[in-house]
């Protein structure tokens, strides 16, 4: 019998806030512990939560990018959760009016487009973090994360395999990334992802039994998941290897297997209810017209851009689109050369490749687009030779304040139109290397880049090329 | 509310009570799933959603970040720490 895989995802995205959802405390990651604390997200009695705008703004903005109607009226509600990671024994989250619902995510895999519904986005915070290995009888608890904004993004049983699973992941990044609302690193643990699972025979239209995975800090490791829970379902089903039960799984990714962690807890083993601390959040025309107003423009339609207005072509549309930190690079760079292609040549060649040389993720991408402008205008101009060009745009990496035309002024990247001192170079290296004159003057035409190479380095690159070739054959013939 | 709920209540609570209790526990939300039926009995499909008894909304503020408590400030009344951390029994074996 075939089968077919009925997946469904919850993923948390932690916001890009400097603050945290309730409290004023620094959201950032890496200080000392409970060093981000205050009474109120360490859950003293009588401490009073704040709604943080900004994770409003960043819910909804995340609804609008994945077509969500927006709950104009959203309220917090208190998910009952006794562990120490939360001090409050509850979670404070959106059950009952979360700020968005309804949406659809389109992906495109090798079996073509399909459209994956949202069922809603909802806000809530995180938990702290506990540390199990410091003492023997205790547990450490840091507090630091405890209140850090997080959406979290349910979608509809809509997606049926690993390929589809790693499609919509991606999408929710670059959409989310494009609106600059979450850094979305799964190795970073910004983003994470619990796959609900179930199989049933190809064709039927009942559920089986589900089961929820979580530990997964990869794409990678998402699909591996996937794939064993598939086979682990199909085996129980077909030979009775074990009796499939609703529960929640760990995976553990260096033994390649998912273990149960707990029964599946249904919804009303939270025993959610309304927050009496928290009034319901309005949204009003005003503020939900200036989330609209700041939404980005889509990859696609800046493909659209590129490949049309622009004149860019496919391959070179669809590297920049990539991400939006090139994106916006490109645009800065563009806008002060005025040449699209050449601005996209220096972003794809070399920004790309330096990017890949320093093991640095596109979004990662420091390099002021202004400023890339400027120094592809001064190759443009043929004041500054390309290979030194990518001398200053390495440069630019590590010093973001760099003016090109300084830079290369300082450091003898101008590039030389004096004949005369190319004439000079010229009849040193030739008279310092007989040999590759002789090869030349022999017939073998490789022997002339050698000499040429040689030149060009005595010139330290400032010297138009052309010129250079002209010199050194017109001196090598009349000698 | 029958025994086998209670049962899942009193677990989902961390409660232990006693037989007097779960009677009384028992006839108390009995008596309030009657209650609850006679409001689901209310055709409310044509009523606008009520969030809140009063006309009210939360008040909002900025994103920004501050530090006003140190960790020893918030420290103070806690039975056990180390390092900067709160100790609490062990919760993995």
């Amino acid at each position: 019998m075939n089968y077919e895989t009925v997946i469904g995802l919850e993923v948390h995205v932690e916001l890009a806030t400097k603050s945290k959802i309730f409290c004023s405390c620094n959201a950032k990651y890496g200080a000392g512990p409970n060093e981000h604390v205050c009474p109120a997200c360490c859950g003293m009695p009588g401490m009073l939560p704040v709604v943080n705008k900004r994770v409003v703004d960043y819910g909804m903005k995340a609804g609008m990018m994945l077509n969500c109607h927006i709950n104009r009226t959203t309220t917090f509600d208190k998910k009952s959760y006794y562990y120490p990671d939360l001090p409050c024994a509850y979670q404070t989250t959106q059950w009952f009016a979360p700020v968005a619902v309804n949406g659809t995510v389109e992906i495109e895999t090798s079996k073509g487009k399909k459209n994956v519904r949202i069922k809603q986005i909802h806000m809530e915070e995180d938990a702290g973090k506990l540390v199990h290995d410091l003492a023997e009888d205790t547990t450490h608890v840091d507090f630091n994360r405890t209140s850090v904004p997080l959406i979290e993004i349910v979608s509809q049983p809509d997606l049926s395999s690993a390929e589809e699973v790693e499609a919509y992941l991606e999408r929710l990044k670059m959409l989310l990334r494009y609106a600059k609302v979450a850094e979305c690193a799964m190795e970073h643990g910004t983003m994470r992802c619990d796959v609900n699972l179930s199989v049933r025979p190809e064709g039927s239209d009942q559920l089986g039994v589900r089961t929820e995975m979580k530990n997964m800090n990869s794409i990678e490791a998402i699909k591996h998941a996937i794939e064993y829970e598939t086979a682990r379902h199909i085996d129980a089903i077909e030979n009775g290897t074990e009796v499939l039960v609703q529960e929640t799984r760990r995976w553990d990714d260096i033994k390649g297997k998912s273990f149960a962690m707990r029964n599946k807890e249904t919804a009303g083993d939270y025993r959610y209810f309304p927050d009496p601390n928290l009034m319901p959040v309005v949204i009003d025309d005003e503020w939900y017209d200036s989330i609209r107003e700041s939404l980005p423009e889509l990859p696609e339609e800046k493909f659209a851009r590129y490949t049309g207005e622009l004149g860019l072509n496919e391959y070179d549309a669809a590297q920049l689109i990539k991400s939006i930190a090139l994106c916006e690079c490109f645009e800065a760079a563009y806008a002060v050369c005025g040449n699209a292609k050449e601005a996209s040549n220096w972003m794809i060649s070399e920004v790309m490749s330096i990017l890949n040389q320093r093991k640095m993720t596109y979004d990662m991408l420091n390099v002021n687009g202004t400023a890339l402008g400027e120094l592809i205008k001064l190759v443009m101009a043929g004041e500054v030779g390309r290979a030194n060009g990518k001398k200053i745009l390495a440069a630019m990496f590590d010093d973001t304040e760099i003016v090109p035309a300084e830079y290369a002024k300082a450091n003898g990247y101008i590039m030389s139109n004096d004949v005369g001192l190319i004439e000079k170079v010229v009849k040193e290296v030739i008279a310092s290397e007989e040999k590759a004159v002789n090869d030349y003057k022999n017939g073998k035409e490789k022997a002339l880049m050698s000499l040429f190479g040689r030149c060009m380095k005595e010139l330290k690159g400032n010297c138009d090329p052309q010129v250079l070739k002209s010199v050194l054959t017109e001196t090598l013939n009349n000698q | 509310m029958d025994r086998e709920t209670l049962r899942r209540l009193e677990l989902l609570n961390q409660l232990s009570l006693t037989e007097t209790q779960k009677e009384e526990v028992t006839a108390f939300f009995s008596d309030r799933e009657k209650d609850m039926a006679m409001l689901n009995a209310i055709d409310t499909s044509q009523t606008e959603r009520q969030v809140h008894v009063m006309p009210i909304m939360t008040v909002v503020r900025e994103d920004v970040a501050s530090q006003p408590f140190t960790v020893e400030e918030l420290q103070k009344g806690a039975p056990e720490t180390d390092q900067g951390y709160w100790c609490v029994p062990q919760v993995m074996e």
